[in-house]
């Protein structure tokens, strides 16, 4: 049987809490949106809302432990919900010291699934790139392979307080959206068409970004390995001709 | 003159300082920008190195005329200076559109120490106090100004730096013979002595010229190592001597020492954070680093009687010790041994590099490679092919004759 769940993190911890309370073991988890093959069943549980759940976890387990399921959640990992399954479930044996226990194949994979999503945020908020439209809001694309729209925004909304910003993230049509006081996080699919006159600083960044590299040192796979090809898209200072030769 | 001009000219001029961190401070700000304590990096150049500050020269005149340098006097090149207002636009419109942590500012000497330092100080205060700007500032201080300017600097700025440029005061007689190496440490002791939450919080780092000069390995890291313990410097940078000028006193090389620069940097890494000491890995009989092998893997060929160390049971500091084991894996085998007995299996979920650290291990007692082979010979050449093959970029089988 495969247990649905409505797209959000507190209703998945509520599933779990349903299916470990009554004993039940999934052979899959799965947002309400999954197609099913014809040969699987779903079941789409009615759950009361545990208001104090995630709390309760915190307690028993610990706010890292609990962290690190948070982040699994947030990434785009195929199984991610029986991943989480398993790992509360060993939780109940281990409590607050389930993150330690590195020799059990479930907490091994979470652990290294939240660490690739704090990576992955890390390294954007270097590579987020915004411009200023011509009403001064600051707008910017992104496609990351996981779901950090919340760290980001949690970032630049203390980094940018006094300005108006917007980050998209295409690939799952969600909006980050600071207006000076308070950040939403909305769906949304807005394309917003790049104005046509040039931006200066950008054009000026492009030229500092060519004049800082050293030409004796060259080193494209250096270069490669900290700024691989997948984050180019919106990197404006790689030049269109190096990211259509590659 | 327009700015992106000057801009050019005055990057051009700068980038051959190495350090670009933007780390250590926890600067909160109170309108636009902040510090990342951790530093964030937001691009990556053609050479590799990464991009987090706005990296320019306030001016590239220069009354000195230091042999190496791109920027001496009798160099007919382009000129150009910033105007403090101009430095500020740029930075918050960089910062804005999310390019940079923030500002290393750094400058050729105009007119005087103090009149260069002076300068320096306005744009850095222009930007705190006009622009509001909470982000990162890196500002190199000028040996030979007046303590009250260095004191105005070290109270706006994140991090502070004066590079010793050469290893020995010999070096520097002679190819920067306008320096000296007592105003350079006369800085970097006022900083140690007055660091505070207000006052230089991130620290103050240094940089060195590799290869320009005829020093040995052995020198250049006792005066890091010396430098690291009298002024609690936060990084030494080495930079692999490039050859910009001709001059009969600077060394004719086609290519930088680049492998000689990382051999240096892996052994910083390991004074700074694997408790290693200078003596450990260098000695007058082996003044330089192998070309070949990183220092901790040649420390630990010589070292062999130290080894195999069990992973259940050696402390944190001997976990050091082992090739393939580095701070975060140390860290992890300490947590998790507390709760289960670690295998050679569970190693790799840990995260520990195994085709360097299987040499030098025992899991409960069990080798990973057979007794008969725990000698200097085998594992050298093994260590060797590994990293020749890793080093391989098509990824294809190297040819080995």
């Amino acid at each position: 049987m495969i247990y649905l769940y409505k797209e959000n993190f507190i209703d998945l911890l509520n599933l779990i809490n349903y299916l470990l309370k009554n004993k039940v073991k999934p052979e899959n988890i799965k947002n309400e949106i999954y197609m099913k093959t014809l040969l699987e069943e779903t079941y789409y549980p009615v759950i009361a809302e545990d208001k104090n759940l995630s709390e309760r976890i915190i307690n028993k387990i610990g706010i890292e432990s609990f962290l690190i399921v948070y982040y699994v959640f947030l990434s785009n990992a195929d199984n991610k919900e029986l991943l989480i399954y398993k790992y509360l479930l060993s939780s109940l044996k281990y409590k607050n010291k389930i993150r330690f226990m590195r020799n059990i194949d479930c907490v091994n994979e979470c652990l290294k699934i939240s660490k690739y999503v704090k990576t992955e945020a890390h390294k954007f908020k270097g590579f987020v790139r915004f411009s200023e439209l011509d009403n001064g809001v600051l707008y910017s694309q992104i496609e990351p392979e996981n779901n950090i729209m919340l760290l980001l925004c949690n970032h630049f909304k203390r980094r940018l307080k006094n300005e108006c910003w917007v980050i998209k993230d295409n690939r799952r049509n969600l909006v980050g959206i600071y207006d000076k006081k308070e950040c939403y996080i909305l769906d949304s699919d807005i394309d917003i068409k790049k104005f046509d006159s040039e931006d200066y600083y950008e054009d000026m960044w492009k030229e500092f970004y060519k004049t800082i590299g050293i030409k004796e040192r060259k080193n494209d796979r250096c270069r490669m390995n900290f700024m691989p090809k997948k984050y180019w898209k919106y990197i404006v200072e790689v030049s269109d001709n190096e990211k259509s030769s590659v | 003159m327009d700015l992106k001009e000057k801009l050019v000219i005055l990057a051009d001029s700068a980038k051959y300082d190495a350090s670009c961190s933007s780390s250590g401070s926890k600067r909160k700000g109170d309108s636009i920008g902040n510090t990342a304590y951790s530093g964030i990096c937001h691009s990556f150049a053609s050479d590799g190195r990464c991009i987090s500050l706005l990296k320019i020269l306030l001016t590239n005149c220069c009354i000195y005329d230091c042999k190496y340098c791109l920027n001496r006097r009798s160099n007919n090149i382009k000129r150009a200076i910033f105007t403090p207002e101009e430095i500020c636009t740029i930075t918050i419109n960089f910062y804005k559109r999310n390019y940079i942590e923030g500002l290393f500012l750094s400058s050729g000497i105009i007119k005087n120490p103090d009149y260069t330092m002076n300068l320096i100080i306005e744009t850095v205060y222009l930007l705190r106090n006009k622009y509001h700007f909470g982000g990162y500032i890196h500002a190199k201080a000028i040996p030979g100004a007046n303590k009250n300017l260095l004191n105005k600097l070290g109270n706006l700025v994140d991090r502070l730096s004066a590079n010793v440029e050469l290893p020995t005061e010999k070096g520097l007689k002679l190819l920067a013979p306008n320096k000296s190496s007592d105003k350079v440490t006369e800085i970097m002791s006022y900083v140690n002595n007055n660091r505070s939450t207000k006052f230089v919080p991130a620290g103050q780092s240094t940089q060195m010229i590799i290869g320009a000069t005829d020093e040995t390995d052995l020198d250049i890291m006792n005066k890091s190592e010396n430098m690291y313990n009298r002024y609690k410097l936060k990084r030494v940078f080495y930079s692999a001597y490039i050859p910009v000028n001709k001059d009969k006193l600077l060394p004719s090389i086609n290519t930088p020492p680049l492998i000689r620069e990382n051999r240096l940097y892996q052994a910083d890494w390991l004074l700074r954070y694997y408790n290693f000491k200078v003596d450990d890995i260098l000695d007058k009989n082996n003044p330089n680093f192998n070309l070949l092998l990183d220092p901790k893997c040649d420390w630990a060929l010589r070292h062999l009687d130290e080894f195999p160390k069990e992973i259940n049971k050696c402390s944190y500091f001997d976990l050091l010790k082992i090739p393939g084991i580095g701070v975060t894996c140390a860290k992890r085998i300490i947590s998790s041994r507390k709760y289960f007995s670690i295998d050679f299996k569970d190693l790799k979920k840990i995260g520990v590099v195994l085709k360097r650290a299987k040499y030098f291990i025992t899991c409960n007692g069990k080798y990973f490679i057979s007794n008969s082979n725990f000698k200097k010979d085998f594992i050298e050449y093994n260590l060797l092919l590994e990293d020749n093959n890793s080093n391989n970029s098509s990824g294809k089988q190297m040819s080995l004759f």
